[in-house]
């Protein structure tokens, strides 16, 4: 446990030195703080509209960085070869990866926390309301960038980064097209086993209805910790069987 | 040696590696066998591509064996348990870049399980034993290769352990860096600690090891100690200064006669010593050391590619 916190910590230092997190949140923020003044029908945007353009602009930017983090971390670590003094301690192949994993994920929760309180200030100046609503979409977007690291990760055991991207990509897209894909098939009863990302679908109701219910939180934290536990075992059992 | 006394074993360790386009895989490593005793430094040999960087890979569990079984202490050195009492030097090693050295050598020591109140008078310690005093705080992208070297030693022996396996210590090391490394190797001996390094120079094995194993294609080719197999029976070499031209007595007996500046080197037959100094003393020369004829390392290598050349051909 102790090495796996070792192994977290020297990832998110390394993470934090680099200049992506703070380009994306500085232009991701900038782009905000836009919003309210674009020209809709000449009095501004309406306060649902600002938090559905702002949580899609927020939406992009994280699995951008996710990606961007993730998908050369462990590939860059093969090929310098700073992984042999690691490994070569007491610690195990599957501490090293989850350890990653959780690096990353700390990181990405801290530029989805400074991101929403961007949105929150330019929300109170234009609007006179800190919308806190919004952290039911920020929850939303960590649990996925969760999953979408896990996935990144488990595949970069044994695949470049360009491939990472893709396939992970590929795999996002297919886990929110449940509706297109098996809609004209008119095959309800698969529809139970789709790998579905559509439980983090909740950007709609935030901006525009009155919140979300507990058990829409509970469904999206289910299907986090099911497809994150799965992808870094899947990742686990790669790298297990990885000449080094 | 009873099993107490072994620190590393290794039996029988095969590592094939598939070729894309080639027919049949390659054996890197072949049914390599290996003891360590405790408390000894003992050297594997061989020339490049010999397969000494697999054999130490496959003991430390980096790469996974074809076949064979890998101890540490009596324990699956493959698992990371058993890996409790392993300091590990890289074949040219390699850390993050933005790291100091100081914040490197703190990682790497804790998760090596050197306590946090323990960790910096430590590291300091070995930055100091590897000559790295006052580099403390430099980027490691700011180190040149020696440096990175030196550090990687540090890395290897911060957390005191019991067994340390270096893949080739002394490459990238000026001279003095490599006499720093010999007498470190030594000092670890004197407080228990069980050594194994690679390595293809005579000069660094000779000097420390207590046993050597030599490799050769993947296979072990000779083990033992450094002089049985060098050593060239019967046979033994001279130095001498001040001749001023080569005696005509010696010539008769000597082989292998080279010349630099006013000192000459030669090897005569074991039995012909005495003769050879008298005739020295009566032409006015002095003999400055008569040893046993040793075998270069190159010539050996350069031996047993020539015989399993010839089985290959048989
Ligand atoms: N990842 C790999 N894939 C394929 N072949 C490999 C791989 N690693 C090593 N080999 C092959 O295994 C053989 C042994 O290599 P190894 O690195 O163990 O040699 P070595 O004795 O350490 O040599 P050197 O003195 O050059 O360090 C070589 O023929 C090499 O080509
Ligand atoms: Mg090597």
């Amino acid at each position: 446990m102790n090495r796996m916190v070792l192994i977290a910590r020297a990832v998110i230092t390394d993470s934090i030195r680099r200049r992506v997190p703070y380009v994306i949140v500085l232009f991701a923020g900038a782009l905000a703080a836009a919003i309210p003044s674009l020209p809709n029908y000449g009095m501004g945007v309406e306060p649902a509209v600002f938090r559905e353009v702002s949580l899609a602009l927020m939406y992009v930017a994280v699995i951008v960085l996710a990606l961007a983090l993730a998908a050369n971390r462990l590939p860059a670590e093969f090929e310098r070869r700073t992984v042999y003094a690691v490994l070569a301690k007491q610690v195990s192949r599957w501490e090293y990866l989850v350890g990653t994993w959780a690096g990353l994920t700390v990181v990405m929760t801290a530029v989805i926390a400074a991101f929403t309180v961007v949105i929150q200030v330019v929300a109170v100046l234009f609007y006179g309301d800190p919308m806190w609503v919004l952290w039911v979409g920020a929850l939303s977007m960590l649990l996925e960038a969760g999953v979408v690291i896990a996935v990144a990760v488990a595949i970069s055991t044994l695949m470049g980064p360009v491939v990472v991207v893709v396939a992970t990509l590929t795999i996002l897209f297919i886990g929110h097209s449940r509706s297109t894909l098996l809609g004209g098939l008119g095959a309800a009863e698969l529809s139970y086993f789709y790998p579905s990302l559509d439980s983090f679908n909740i950007m709609l109701p935030v901006a525009h209805g009155n919140g979300v219910s507990a058990l829409a939180v509970v469904s999206m934290l289910t299907v986090f910790v099911g497809f994150t536990g799965l992808a870094l075992l899947l990742g686990v059992v790669m790298i297990g069987r990885k000449d080094l | 040696m009873s099993t107490n006394d072994v620190a590393i074993r290794v039996e029988g360790a095969c590592k094939t590696y598939k070729r894309i386009g080639r027919s049949h895989a390659h054996m890197a490593v072949d049914g390599v066998s290996l003891k360590v005793e405790r408390g000894t430094i003992h050297g594997l040999l061989g020339p490049n591509g010999a397969g000494k960087t697999t054999t130490l890979k496959m003991l430390i569990g980096l790469v996974r064996p074809t076949a064979g079984t890998f101890e540490m202490l009596g324990e699956d050195s493959t698992s990371p348990k058993g890996r409790r009492s392993l300091g590990f030097l890289p074949e040219q090693p390699y850390f993050p870049q933005h790291l100091t050295a100081l914040q490197a050598l703190r990682f790497y020591g804790r998760l090596g399980g050197v306590l946090k109140d323990e960790i910096d008078g430590r590291s300091n310690e070995v930055l100091a034993k590897v000559g790295l005093r006052g580099e403390e705080c430099t980027e490691l992208s700011k180190f040149s290769r020696g440096m990175l070297q030196r550090l990687g030693i540090a890395q290897a022996i911060i957390g005191r352990p019991e067994i340390v396996v270096l893949d080739e210590p002394a490459s990238g090391l000026d001279p003095v860096g490599q006499r720093d490394v010999r007498s470190l190797m030594l000092e670890l001996r004197e407080r228990g600690t069980t050594v194994l390094l690679s390595s293809h120079q005579l000069s660094e094995v000779e000097a420390v090891c207590d046993r050597v194993t030599i490799l050769n294609f993947g296979k072990v080719a000779a083990e033992g100690h450094i002089d049985e197999l060098l050593n060239v029976s019967g046979q033994t070499s001279f130095k001498v200064r001040g001749l001023p031209e080569f005696p005509r007595a010696v010539s008769e007996l000597a082989s292998d006669v080279a010349v630099s500046g006013s000192v000459w080197v030669f090897s005569v037959e074991d039995s012909a010593v005495r003769a050879v100094v008298d005739a020295i003393d009566d032409a006015g020369g002095t003999v400055m050391s008569v040893t046993p004829k040793r075998e270069s390392l190159e010539d050996y290598f350069a031996r047993l590619i020539t015989l399993a050349g010839l089985e290959v051909a048989s």
